[in-house]
């Protein structure tokens, strides 16, 4: 079992290194995710587009469609995935504790 | 178990009904499957006893020439589940054992099936070339089942099944995701054209539901925004469906209790909305399993059922197309090239739209795999699934310098980009078919200026 170390605290992660326990999230666990892919550091673009996510996520238990997320942040989606490498699904929402998107990507 | 994938843990199993079977019990359950697949799919023993070895499918395996393990080539691929077929099943395997190329079951038998069989991508392009007409596909596919029963299978299938199972379609969206979604993509169009262009969603007394692929409500949108101008254009009375959103059938690739009932879900989701004709997006297996499978699964079809790009091919002169300034490919998928014949709408349809098309070599039902098909798109195999692009990128990199590749697929589109970069062709688009319709298409109603 893989686990991610936040504050000294261990937060237990899933084979695809998402979060087992989706309401363990905290800015924290978003900085600790961020080093881990050398995010040195947490600009407002990455809280933008994490909050753009969780609320959406919070909304239709989903993660929005990537033209949306780019259309409603003002980032271009070469933007978000420099901000959230690779890039928005298996980068962005992961950082943002939400679950991996799932189907044909 | 040392796999390529991330095996299912037994509470995500439980979602699809399937108990993990004890060490102790395996032999003796994968025996008694084993009979059972044969006594269902004839053909399925029939390829078992007849295979003679003669290595004409080595040349034809992108995956055996990617990975160069010789477990990949096609014969040795079926030859795993072959040699306990007949040990246990033919009267020369029970008398003469290995010298009638017959392997006890041990503890290596599951493993390797396990490992070998998701690294097939079931593209059938071996069926083409064995001289018996062996379909290793075939024998890959229930040995898929067979295991799943056993409580071995990938997690990343089973959980798209368990979203197929519980939402009707691959990523788990329900309706209220899809409403938002949809009319973000009608304010897009609006912005885009002026026009008013609707992407409906459960609208009652329709006539044609429309199964998009998945992921056109996540990243390939435009493949969708194309349809619906086209339909706009044509006046199609159609709909999607929040019952069935997606032409996915994800069973298909590993469990023929899901393709059934995700099969009658269809029937259900026309029902629903009154469509007496059901259009199917750029969606490759999905199309095979309903084309190929859906009466035989749960009996004649009550609609008409067709592919989008066979019905925006017959309904090409009514559009207004002007070519884009592009060089581009089309990419068979092998479900539409090996798997439903659909080989002549999409090259029409690509031809109409752009400056210069160019044919890959080979092309049609000799094409080869993306290397993403059959369900092996988790992360955890992008290495492995890289050396089964190398076919691929060697027939793209021959037409370079190249704009576009239409790969009309979601497989295909998720792992054609990856090839592209991984071989240093990232300067190479890979979309749709339908995205370059859209593209392509003269809306008769432009914005004002």
């Amino acid at each position: 079992m893989a686990y991610l170390k936040v504050n000294g605290k261990l937060v237990e992660l899933n084979e695809d290194g998402f979060l087992v326990h989706p309401e363990e999230w905290s800015e924290d666990v978003a900085r600790a995710y961020g080093a881990l892919v050398n995010i040195a550091e947490f600009t407002d673009n990455h809280w933008r587009v994490i909050y753009y996510l969780r609320d959406y996520y919070e909304r239709f238990r989903i993660a929005p469609m990537i033209r949306k997320l780019c259309k409603d942040t003002g980032l271009a989606l070469k933007e978000i995935e420099d901000l959230f490498p690779p890039g928005p699904a298996k980068g962005a929402c992961k950082v943002a504790g939400l679950p991996k998107p799932a189907g044909c990507l | 178990m040392n796999l390529p994938y991330h095996p299912a843990k037994k509470e995500d199993l439980h979602h699809l009904g399937i108990e993990q079977v004890d060490e102790s019990s395996m032999k003796e359950r994968t025996l008694d499957l084993l009979d059972e697949f044969r006594k269902f799919a004839r053909s399925f023993s029939v390829m078992l006893e007849t295979c003679t070895r003669c290595g004409a499918c080595a040349k034809a395996c992108h995956s055996y020439l990617g990975t160069d393990d010789f477990n990949n080539l096609p014969a040795a691929r079926a030859g795993l589940l072959r040699s306990i077929f007949a040990r246990y099943f033919t009267w020369s395997g029970r008398l003469f054992r290995g010298f009638a190329g017959a392997r006890e079951f041990d503890a290596d038998t599951l493993d390797t099936w396990a490992s070998y069989f998701y690294q097939c991508t079931v593209c059938r392009r071996c069926a083409v070339y064995c001289p018996c007409g062996i379909d290793t596909g075939e024998i890959v596919l229930a040995g898929r089942n067979i295991l799943l029963r056993m409580g071995i299978a990938p997690s990343f299938l089973v959980t798209i099944g368990r979203n197929e199972l519980q939402t009707g379609n691959n990523s788990g969206i329900l309706k209220p995701a899809i409403i938002d979604s949809c009319s973000f993509l009608e304010d897009e169009l609006r912005d885009e054209t002026g026009i008013d262009i609707r992407i409906p969603v459960d609208k009652p007394h329709t006539e044609v539901l429309f199964l998009p692929s998945s992921s056109e409500l996540f990243t390939n949108v435009e493949t969708l925004l194309g349809a619906a101008k086209v339909f706009h254009i044509l006046g199609v009375d159609w709909t999607l469906s929040s019952v069935m959103l997606e032409a996915a059938n994800y069973g298909l690739h590993f469990d023929v209790e899901i393709l059934k009932k995700h099969d009658r879900r269809m029937r259900t989701a026309a029902a629903a909305v009154g469509a007496r004709h059901v259009i199917l997006g750029e969606c490759g297996h999905g199309w095979r399993a309903a084309r190929m499978y859906a009466e035989g699964a749960n009996g004649p079809v009550p609609f008409h059922l067709e592919h989008v790009l066979d019905y925006v091919a017959k309904r090409l002169p009514e559009l207004n197309l002007t070519r884009l300034p592009l060089r581009a490919t089309l990419h068979d998928s092998c479900n539409y090239g090996r798997g439903t014949g659909l080989l002549d709408s999409p090259r029409q349809i690509v031809k109409a739209c752009v400056e210069e098309f160019v044919e890959m070599s080979p092309n049609r039902e000799r094409n080869f795999c993306c290397g993403g098909g059959s369900g092996l798109l988790m992360d955890e195999m992008h290495d492995l699934r890289m050396q089964f692009g190398k076919m691929k990128a060697r027939q793209i990199q021959a037409l370079q310098p190249l704009d576009y590749v239409a790969a009309p697929c979601a497989s295909c589109k998720a792992q054609l980009p990856l090839v592209l970069k991984h071989y240093g062709m990232g300067a190479t688009v890979c979309g749709g078919v339908m995205d370059l319709v859209g593209k392509a298409l003269v809306m008769e109603e432009m914005k004002a200026p």
